[in-house]
């Protein structure tokens, strides 16, 4: 195999990419006139051997690693060089190649962008059925895991922002994909906006690093990484003023008494820490993503659930070299992360759309990954966005599922979603609910299922794990030795809180009663409708009211085979990286298998607080993973007892008893509220006053004044155009006769140099058939009695004196002009300083 | 032999009757006719300058037999012919439009 792929010249990476662009191509140039049948083959097709190809590849990279004991193993392809940047520390030109890699971290994502693709597709090929724009769906979500595994295979940063951007457009066509609807066109503006912000982030830290370690490809960051923490003016990086400029005049007190500067280590990672910020819906960039819920459910289970928003996560991993560097950058990550868990489970446990309750169990998963690498425990962050692509893609597309069936009873979008009007579904949906149950015993932390080991992993490392700097010098930062414990028990409350919205949303949706009966229109019992069967209205969408729906039904199997495989990787994917000390390194394949792409990063930086004590940790390690089980048992207890035993009441209770802080946190905290009346209102008044500028200033004075003198003119102007061609014709003649006089008489022109040395020079302008005749001496008397052919004459005056030459000119008819040309010499300096 | 002078007289002569006729005549025809006259006092002027030119009797060197000025009036009267054939169209053409052939009241391109 070796031979056909060679690892530094691994072509088999142009079909792991080529065959969605491939689909994309296909299915968006000639979806509509292939029709559906084919533009499903098409896609799935693409997905399906791009999947077969990442497989294979992953096995000849297992392989390779096998081959060389815990080195870096990187399969390269270099599809063509693109261009070279200057601008680099050392003045090298620096190349920016289209280069791809596949190495451990990226291998691993490259599965889970290609297998949960496919399973998404297969879903989404029943899902969409009947859509209108079935071909486009298609085109967009193979053009999606196109820019997604550029994304992830990417060799160099510029590259990688390509696929960024990639997945950040299919993101945007895809929210607004019902474009119909004004607020899907809306979220999907949102959602762009808000990743432009975070990308403005990642191209500071593009520039940045470029400039300090004069490299843009991973290998070479990795080898320049040091110059970013160099003591010396050259490598930091001055925040106030901006650049180290000097504010004068009116701006004067802005002018701070020192410089206020950061390392350039801590300038890069902030930097692109707005950028994950963005891509991964975390504080204080998060909003746009429960707002993505608008599009189709499979595009939010595969971009907004399983593959795009972990490009955040993905980076902070693929550039942890760079993030060590800064200890107060990775303290910045945990706390942002922390705190997103924790505002957005919050958010979660009231709100009652199933869609919405799932995008903000996302954020807050989300946070819990960045809270992981924050730390410094980069495998456990990545080993749970591992976990969270398979339990939260089936949780999306159970909910898909749901929505359906719903769906088909109900004929109403936000009716359908809403948790409070599903009930008892598992009676009808069994393969729905049992995935569903799976998941959600994983996202909660069931002991053994996957979401347990991930999440404990990243609780355990969140309280005994913070990095310090490698270089030990008087100013470097050192994180408070609270900080730890402190995000420890944020993500405790914040599982716990987890699991108890989402034993809310399981119970609510498969449990007790259906109450969907009552919903949309007039119903006969349960029991008569019980008895109509399993058929449904599916194929004519009729709006008549007045007629009874048919009970929910199970929906077709290209929906819960995915569901099934999900279900089972949520269950039982996290028996590749079981936590606990207990175990030795070999039985922790995912630690292994990534050793080699964090080895860099843990060897910048000390990552044990407590001076290194690993008895310690080891030492803390049962009494944390019992915080972490004790929250999935008291989260999930509460809800079993509230909406099972009580059915719901004390909530009602407690809205009633607080409903001021119970509509506030239904509102989401407000934020979006808070965004509009500080960052759009002052974007807003800008825009006015630049709209304000335009009318009068560009609209007013440049263009309406210009139209104006050119339609004065042309008014003027039309008066002459009679259209009677002998007035155009006596015109013509005056012309002629005016140019024929102007060439008839003679012209007596002339030009003066000086030459210097006292010497005057005139010269006679020449014409056809021209004489000259010259009075040097101005007595009126000509030099010469006869028209000569010299047209120049040299005169040599002393300082102080001027002289009047007469030039007289003959042309051809014998009609002669004169012209007197002074000649002055001004008196020389008197001092010769 | 007659002086070239005359000619030359002759000629302006002809190119400012053909001038005066175009400018203040209205009838379209008489406009093209004029154009005519113009056209064949350059010919005139060429036939005869062209002589002048090249007559041995005119005390000039004689350099072979040349005949730029008569080639030239040829020339001027086939592009004459083709100006009348479009000329008298353009006529034909304006007389359906307007059933006139006044020249000031075809003014469509006025203001």
């Amino acid at each position: 195999m070796f031979s056909l792929f060679p690892v530094n010249d691994y072509a088999l990476i142009a079909v792991i990419l080529g065959m969605p662009l491939l689909g994309a191509f296909v299915n968006g140039i000639w979806g509509k006139r292939l029709g559906d049948a084919a533009v499903k083959l098409m896609a799935l097709t693409a997905m399906a051997v791009s999947f077969l190809a990442a497989l294979v590849a992953f096995v000849m990279l297992a392989d390779a690693v096998g081959a060389e004991k815990n080195e870096h193993v990187k399969l390269t392809w270099m599809a063509w060089e693109w261009m070279h940047t200057s601008g680099g520390y050392g003045g090298s030109s620096i190349p920016i190649d289209v280069k791809f890699s596949i190495d451990a971290l990226s291998g691993v994502m490259m599965l889970i962008i290609t297998g949960v693709g496919f399973l998404i597709h297969l879903y989404a090929s029943s899902y969409m059925e009947g859509d209108p724009g079935y071909a486009r769906f298609f085109a967009y979500l193979n053009l999606f895991v196109f820019s997604m595994l550029v994304l992830v295979l990417a060799d160099n940063l510029p590259l990688l922002f390509v696929g960024w951007e990639g997945v950040g457009l299919c993101s945007y066509l895809l929210i607004g994909f019902w474009y119909e609807n004004a607020a899907n066109a809306a979220a999907g503006k949102k959602a762009f906006i808000a990743n432009r912000i975070g990308d403005f982030g990642l191209l500071c830290g593009m520039f940045l690093l470029a400039h300090y370690t004069d490299s843009l490809d991973w290998n070479g960051i990795a080898h320049g990484a040091r110059n970013l923490i160099l003591p010396g003016e050259a490598f930091r990086v001055y925040v106030w003023p901006l650049g180290n400029g000097q504010y004068t005049g009116l701006l004067h007190f802005l002018q701070p008494a020192h410089p206020l500067t950061v390392s350039a280590a801590t300038a890069v990672g902030l930097a692109l820490l707005l950028g994950c910020t963005g891509k991964s819906a975390q504080i204080p960039l998060y909003v746009w993503l429960p707002d993505a819920m608008a599009g189709p459910t499979p595009v939010s289970a595969l971009i907004h659930a399983a593959t795009m928003v972990t490009a955040g996560i993905y980076l902070i991993c693929r550039l942890s070299f760079v993030f060590v560097l800064s200890p107060f950058v990775m303290m910045v990550i945990a706390i942002v992360g922390a705190s997103t868990a924790l505002l957005a489970a919050t958010i979660a446990v009231v709100q009652n759309d199933i869609k919405k309750v799932l995008a903000y169990s996302t954020v807050s998963q989300l946070g819990f990954m960045f809270l992981g690498v924050g730390v410094g425990a980069f495998t456990a962050g990545f080993f749970h966005v591992f976990t969270h692509a398979f339990f939260k893609a089936c949780l999306f597309l159970g909910a898909g599922s749901v929505i359906h069936a719903m769906h088909a009873r109900i004929h109403d979008d936000v009716d359908a979603q809403d948790i409070r009007k599903m009930g008892g579904l598992r009676k009808w949906l069994p393969w729905t609910h049992i995935t569903f149950a799976a998941a959600t015993a994983a996202i909660i932390g069931l002991p053994f299922t996957s979401g347990f080991f991930s999440k404990d992993e990243i609780l355990y490392r969140a309280f005994v794990d913070h990095t310090v700097s490698p270089v030990t010098a008087a100013h470097s930062f050192v994180p408070p030795g609270w900080i730890g414990p402190l995000l420890f028990w944020i993500a405790v409350l914040a599982a716990t809180l987890t699991s108890f919205y989402m034993c809310r949303v399981y119970i609510l949706t498969f449990w007790g009663d259906f109450k969907g009966w009552t919903v949309g229109r007039p119903s006969l019992l349960a029991t008569q409708e019980a008895e109509h069967g399993g058929h449904d209205d599916h194929g004519h969408h009729h709006d008549d009211l007045t007629t009874p729906g048919y009970p929910p039904h199970e929906s077709a199997w290209q929906m819960t085979v995915p569901l099934m495989v999900l279900g089972l990787f949520s269950l039982f994917a996290g028996f590749l990286n079981p936590g606990f000390h207990l175990l030795k390194p070999e039985n922790k394949p995912m630690d292994h298998w990534l050793e080699p792409v964090f080895k860099e990063a843990s060897e910048h930086a000390v990552l044990f607080g407590h001076g290194n004590d690993e008895a310690w940790a080891e030492h803390m390690e049962w009494p944390l993973a019992a915080c972490g089980f004790l929250a999935f048992a008291i989260g999930s207890a509460l809800a079993y007892y509230v909406y099972v035993r009580k059915n719901g009441e004390p909530t009602k209770r407690l809205a009633e008893a607080a409903p001021g802080l119970y509509q506030l946190v239904l509102d989401k905290w407000r934020v979006d509220e808070l965004y509009d009346a500080t960052v759009l209102a002052a974007v807003d008044s800008l825009a006015d006053t630049s709209a304000v500028v335009d009318r009068t200033i560009v609209d007013g004075i440049l263009a309406r004044l210009t139209s104006m003198i050119v339609a004065a003119s042309g008014t003027v102007l039309r008066a002459l155009q009679t259209g009677v061609v002998q007035v155009y014709a006596a015109t013509m003649v005056v012309g002629i006769a005016f140019i024929a006089w102007f060439f008839a008489a003679p012209h007596a022109s002339y030009t003066l140099t000086d030459s210097g040395n006292d010497d005057y020079v005139v010269t006679a302008a020449p014409g056809v058939g021209y004489g000259y005749r010259w009075d040097s001496d101005g007595d009126g008397t000509p030099d010469k009695p006869s028209f000569g052919a010299d047209s120049t004459l040299k005169l040599h005056l002393a300082p102080g004196k001027d002289v009047t030459v007469n030039l007289e000119v003959k042309n051809a008819f014998g009609l002669v002009k004169k012209a007197a040309i002074h000649v002055a010499r001004p008196n020389a300096p008197v001092s010769q300083l | 032999m007659i002086p070239a002078e005359s000619y030359v007289v002759l000629s302006a002569l002809l190119f400012v009757i053909g001038g005066i006729g175009f400018l203040v005549r209205r009838n379209v025809l008489v406009t093209l006719m004029s154009i005519e006259i113009m056209l064949n006092a350059a010919n005139l002027a060429l036939v005869a300058f062209n002589r002048v030119r090249f007559d041995p009797s005119a005390g000039q060197a004689f350099q072979g037999p040349s005949h730029t000025g008569q080639l030239f009036a040829f020339f001027i009267i086939g592009a004459e012919a083709a100006e009348v054939a479009v000329g008298l169209a353009i006529v034909l053409s304006l007389y359906r439009l307007r059933q006139t052939v006044r020249s000031d009241e075809a003014d469509l391109l006025r203001n």
